[in-house]
């Protein structure tokens, strides 16, 4: 997993909790890293699940909940990292569709060796879109926090229904989302 | 206490995660720095391989092209090879069917007229393919130059005539008064009228081949457009549409009957495009055939002009014409003037004698047509006089008083009407009988030099040979002949370098030289030898006549010049003209 990934949790832990719960996280942890991440740096995904879950025991809430608010939080920060990836896009189905084929790509061009993982999608009818989510690691929540951070940042309203394809393991899941105003009618 | 721990953990943290940043960044940099390496390296391989490449094309193109030049060497040694020894047979084969005249061997002459015509055959099909060869290769160059197009029809008409006796048929030449000059390549346009006629000779019995010329507006330009008619054995549309294709004719039982390589309308069609023109066939079958060939005249600034002979005014001997009227006198005169002689008329034979002593003429014209006027008494008593009997005396006769003349002691004798240019080369002649002509013979090829000098021999001219070049020179060094025939290809000193050198030495300058070879000559080689040779005889292309009536009147050329440095102060005469 990318080093910016455990940056930025730590960034939000920091400012969302406190420097103390941060460093906590960090010092009662056996970590391969020791906790020491740069950016630029490539760490095992099992340490950002070992993070979350003391968060949770730190904060007493719920790892999925946890996830998922870090997801939208990195979607805001990618924003701001990335600009040059937000342009031309002018709405949520637009960027979550280009997922696969653009912005996957620039990452491996970047980073060859990174572990992506793929995002397939489907448009049943308009306003709808289906976004299959498929990893050999459980990060289905951040996933979903991410596409919560995708329909905020692009301020529209949309009802997320989420199924599980990897039996409560989090590697696959199914996201339909459907806009609001779709729905109304 | 803790709090400050925390802050030591985490700046510790910070400084460790900056130097495994640092790190990764140097790695990265390497890495960079490598694939930079590699890329450069690939890139000076594409150079080397874009070069390699390169040179491998190139080495292709240079193959290609020493392909094509041994191609073209071939051909053009080819042709040398066939031409010169299908020279000595059609030569040969003139020279014993002329003497089998003489000889009581009449059986033997269908034989040599069938080795002549084979001869012939074969050495058009040689020129041919070789024009074919050349006209595909982009080879055929164009020789433009300015010529009279009524003296091409003459020509072309003088060179058919034979052809027409052999299936009956008749020959008209219709032609505009005004044809004026052209400027394209007479050559070709003569080889494109010879296909033509000789095609519709070939394809009509008894009847009538018609050549017709006229000058014609062609958009903003001018040209002349040819027609070659005949009522011939026609050809069905289909045969038509097959006509220009190389080696086919209307059909396979057209060849087998009238022979013929069916390459002569391909060439023809090639020649008229690539002189601008075109040519195209109108035919009914059993009905005959037409044939128009548009020829424009590359002359841009060329209206309909007449061409203007150019002479000096320069006095080169003295001719006494005796005649019984002005108009005749008038006739004869008018040539020689211009060409410089002066002349003076008499209208009486006691006129004539009186002048011829008081005037002493290089020579005097004598009509004896008109029984009225006396003129075989002058020619007895210019004969008789000790004084008068070396002026040389040329007869104007009718065709039987030719042996009485000469038995009354003419020097020659000419026709009415009277031909100007026959007229200058008799008078050349006769001006100096004492000089036998000696021409040089400058020829590798031994049959080819015996054949030449046996025609020459017969025309009573003394022969020289030289095999190579180096004795040509020395042939010449030795005594200089009032004509040389030059072949090209030779060991060692070849045509070209002896024509150089005879140009650039003062004594040998004059010598009209004739170029006779079967070398297949370029356009750069053909300008050169037009300007350092009088004439240029393909070897085979030409016929005996030619060659002897281009030798000969360069032989009088020759006396006639020699005739010029004769002083003229001989006091006045009555001058005509």
């Amino acid at each position: 997993m990318k080093g910016i990934v455990f940056t930025e949790f730590l960034e939000m832990v920091e400012r969302e909790f406190s420097p103390e719960i941060a460093d906590r996280l960090l010092v009662g942890t056996e970590l391969a890293s020791c906790g020491i991440y740069t950016s630029v740096g490539t760490y095992d995904h099992a340490e950002m699940i070992v993070l979350v879950s003391r968060l949770s025991r730190e904060t007493g809430i719920d790892s999925h909940d946890l996830m998922m608010a870090f997801g939208e939080y990195l979607f805001r920060r990618f924003k701001i990292l990335y600009p040059k990836y937000f342009e031309r896009m002018n709405s949520s189905f637009a960027f979550l569709t280009r997922i696969e084929d653009y912005i996957h790509v620039e990452v491996h061009k970047l980073y060859p060796e990174a572990e992506l993982p793929t995002f397939t999608y489907d448009v049943p009818q308009p306003g709808r879109l289906v976004l299959t989510y498929q990893s050999t690691r459980p990060f289905a929540s951040l996933a979903e926090g991410l596409i919560r951070g995708c329909l905020a940042h692009f301020g529209e309203d949309a009802d997320i229904q989420v199924e599980d394809l990897s039996d409560g393991a989090g590697t696959a899941a199914r996201f339909v989302i459907t806009q609001r105003d779709t729905l109304r009618e | 206490m803790s709090n400050i721990q925390q802050l030591e953990r985490r700046l510790e943290r910070e400084r460790q995660a900056r130097k495994a940043a640092e790190a990764i960044a140097e790695e990265k940099t390497r890495a960079i720095y490598e694939a930079n390496v590699s890329l450069q390296q690939l890139n000076n391989r594409l150079e080397e391989l874009v070069e390699q490449r390169t040179a491998e094309l190139a080495a292709a193109r240079d193959e290609a092209v020493r392909a094509s030049k041994a191609k073209s060497d071939f051909l053009a040694s080819m042709s040398h090879e066939l031409r010169t020894p299908l020279n000595a047979i059609i030569g040969y084969s003139e020279i014993l069917l002329d003497e089998s005249e003489d000889q009581v061997q009449p059986q033997v002459r269908p034989d040599l007229e069938k080795i002549r015509g084979a001869g012939r055959h074969l050495l058009g099909l040689i020129n041919d393919i070789l024009d074919l060869s050349k006209i595909e290769a982009g080879k055929m160059d164009l020789f433009l130059e300015t010529f009279d197009v009524a003296a091409l029809l003459d020509d072309v008409q003088a060179t058919v005539r034979p052809l027409m006796a052999e299936n009956g048929n008749t020959f008209a030449l219709h032609r505009e008064t005004q044809l004026g000059m052209l400027r394209s390549d007479q050559t070709k346009v003569r080889q494109i009228l010879l296909n033509l006629v000789s095609n519709a000779a070939k394809f009509t019995k008894d009847g009538q081949i018609t050549l017709a010329a006229r000058r014609t507006r062609l958009g903003a330009g001018y040209g002349v457009e040819f027609e070659v008619s005949d009522r011939g054995i026609g050809m069905t549309p289909e045969q038509l549409s097959r006509l220009f294709q190389p080696f086919s004719q209307a059909d396979a039982s057209t060849t087998r009957k009238y022979g013929g390589t069916g390459l002569g309308l391909a060439i023809t069609r090639h020649f008229c495009r690539i002189l601008g023109g075109d040519v195209t066939v109108a035919s009914e079958f059993g009905e005959g055939s037409t044939f128009n060939v548009i020829v424009p005249d590359n002359d841009s600034n060329a209206a309909i002009a007449a061409p203007q002979p150019v002479w000096e005014q320069r006095v080169v001997g003295t001719v006494l014409v005796v005649e019984d009227g002005r108009e005749g006198a008038k006739s004869l005169a008018e040539p020689l003037t211009q060409e410089g002689y002066r002349v003076i008329a008499a209208a009486a034979g006691a006129d004539g004698l009186r002048l011829a002593r008081e005037q002493k003429p290089d020579a005097i014209i004598l009509d004896v047509v008109n029984p009225e006027f006396d003129g075989w008494t002058i020619l007895r008593l210019l004969k008789t006089d000790a004084e008068l009997c070396d002026i040389p005396v040329i007869l104007v006769t009718v065709l039987g008083d030719r042996d009485m003349g000469f038995a009354l002691g003419a020097a020659e004798h000419l026709t009415k009407p009277i031909n100007p240019k026959e007229l200058l080369r008799l008078l050349a002649r006769v001006q100096r009988p004492e000089i036998t002509p000696d021409v040089l013979i400058v020829d590798d090829d031994q049959s080819t030099r015996g054949m030449l000098r046996r025609m020459l021999v017969k025309e009573g001219w003394r022969v020289r040979e030289a095999a190579n070049g180096a004795e040509g020179l020395e042939q010449l060094a030795r005594a200089v002949p009032a004509v040389m025939l030059l072949d090209l290809i030779m060991p060692e000193v070849d045509g070209f370098e002896v024509l150089r050198a005879v140009r650039q030495t003062a004594a040998w300058r004059d010598i009209p030289v004739v170029i006779v070879t079967s070398k297949d000559l370029s356009r750069d080689e053909l300008e050169w030898l037009r300007g350092h040779a009088m004439d240029v005889f393909q070897k085979g292309a030409y016929s005996r006549a030619e060659l002897i009536a281009a030798v000969r009147a360069m032989v009088d050329a020759a006396r006639l010049a020699s005739s010029r440095t004769v002083p003229t102060d001989r006091g006045e005469g009555k001058d005509v003209a």
